[in-house]
């Protein structure tokens, strides 16, 4: 029962905080209710007992969302929002999907069949059954394939830059 | 119980660290310091800038504290003495961490003034410097530990500490985490003297309390996550463990200030540059020499 009070409660967060999105004409307002949307997300899953994603959402989001915001301070004209541009178009378009968008998935929601509730799994087991499910035998190319891009782009940074004092 | 224990000690530590604070940046020893200019700001007028983006001006400064506050809740000071002992708790103290950021960028953008935003948007750029380089290192600590739990990580350093066992991550952890405190040199949001501020410029009276509260609690924290992830916690003879826990924290508070003192403010570039170019491929390497040791040696 509380479990379940605790998840709508995020749940209203997040969609509170999604509407915020696009209510503000601010950049960085935009990008950090987005952020709060997502961690309320985080919220959920925390109340879902699944520890793991929850905290995972909850750390990378907020990095994730304070770069983008940066970004769209950058190359927005008016980041501040003060200028009250409109930035919303094909109004109609959008409300049509917006609709239809959420009566699938309302429909998904009450009609798939979700199975039996699943009983209480310890953190560790779970994030080891979440990555068996996501990369089954991959596991160890899916981790190769990381460093190594993560190394090429430490090496792309490094030659991309000139030295100062020589040329 | 122990939420407030917990909450005591970081205060009493916050405390601690704001007078060794003004003792390395004045050279002298004000034990009433702290409390006196805490007094004298929450009787000053907490001034409002001109056009703030008020909702990010006044949510920061909790949102610091309660983000230090967060992450010093999993964090054990004593074998029973801890708020919460999650199953992911060494990744949940980096994803608070994560909200130090997002509360600087909010004071930097909220006040409307050019100081403060220079501020704030420097610290998403050490961000990118240090980020990396608070999550490799506790990826190996937890590697020895094989648990995300704090409490088995020190359990883990029963017979050598992690600091000796990788001295590596110890260092990279160690400056990161003084790049997540923003303090000298790497205190590029404030800045002192040259953005007069930065990120608290536009912050008076209470408001301005409660952001230097959150900042010396932010400090304990830290210091309180290298104690436990490096030194061993609350293990040590003689002692009981909470002394120990609390004798190490300081300790390692002490360290960060002091470094300070003797180094110059680093650019924001060189701080980009060496945590790309050497932390992550040290961190890297980290994680590989423990892995060799885990598996070959042990």
């Amino acid at each position: 029962m509380v479990q379940a009070v605790f998840t709508g409660f995020f749940g209203l967060a997040a969609i509170w905080f999604a509407v915020v999105v696009f209510r503000t004409s601010s950049m960085v307002r935009s990008a950090l209710a987005l952020l709060f949307s997502q961690a309320a997300i985080g919220g959920m899953f925390l109340a879902m007992q699944t520890e793991f994603l929850g905290v995972l959402q909850i750390m990378m989001m907020a990095t994730e969302m304070a770069i983008m915001a940066i970004f769209m301070v950058m190359y927005m004209m008016d980041p501040g929002g003060l200028g009250g541009m409109d930035m919303t178009h094909q109004k109609r378009a959008s409300q049509v999907a917006g609709a239809l968008g959420a009566l699938a998935a309302l429909a998904v929601a009450f009609f798939a069949g979700w199975g039996p509730i699943a009983p209480e799994v310890r953190p560790a087991e779970q994030v080891y059954g979440l990555g068996i499910e996501i990369m089954e035998r991959s596991m160890l190319i899916f981790e190769t394939a990381g460093v190594t891009i993560l190394t090429a782009m430490i090496a792309a940074t490094a030659i991309a830059i000139k030295r100062r004092g020589k040329e | 119980m122990s939420a407030v224990l917990t909450v005591l000690m970081l205060l009493v530590g916050a405390y601690l660290v704001a007078v060794l604070e003004g003792w390395v940046s004045t050279g002298r020893l004000r034990p009433a310091g702290p409390i006196t200019s805490g007094l004298a700001l929450l009787g000053r007028e907490s001034v409002v800038p001109r056009q703030p983006d008020r909702i990010f001006f006044e949510v920061a400064p909790p949102l610091l504290l309660v983000a230090a506050l967060l992450a010093a809740a999993v964090l054990p000071l004593s074998p029973g003495l801890v708020v919460v002992d999650l199953a992911t708790g060494a990744l949940f103290v980096n994803a608070a961490l994560a909200y130090v950021m997002v509360a600087l960028v909010m004071a930097g953008w909220g006040p409307d003034g050019t100081y403060a935003m220079v501020g704030g948007f420097r610290f998403l750029g050490q961000l990118i410097a240090y980020s990396m380089l608070i999550v490799m290192p506790i990826t190996a600590v937890a590697m020895r530990a094989e648990s995300l739990f704090t409490t088995e990580v020190v359990e883990s350093q029963a017979v050598l500490p992690n600091a000796v066992y990788q001295p590596v991550g110890f260092v990279i952890f160690f400056l990161a985490a003084m790049g997540v405190a923003f303090l000298p040199p790497l205190d590029l949001p404030t800045a002192p003297g040259e953005l007069a501020g930065g990120v608290m410029a536009e912050y008076t009276g209470w408001r301005l309390a409660v952001m230097r509260l959150a900042r010396a609690v932010l400090v304990v924290t830290l210091a309180a996550a290298i104690s436990v992830f490096y030194l061993g916690g609350w293990l040590g003879p003689v002692l009981p463990p909470w002394a120990w826990s609390a004798l190490k924290t300081l300790l390692v508070a002490a360290a960060m200030l002091l470094a300070g003192r003797y180094v110059p403010r680093l650019r924001e570039t060189h701080v980009l540059e060496w945590g790309w170019k050497i932390g992550i491929p040290l961190a890297l390497f980290n994680i590989f020499y423990v892995g060799v040791l885990l598996l070959v040696v042990e």
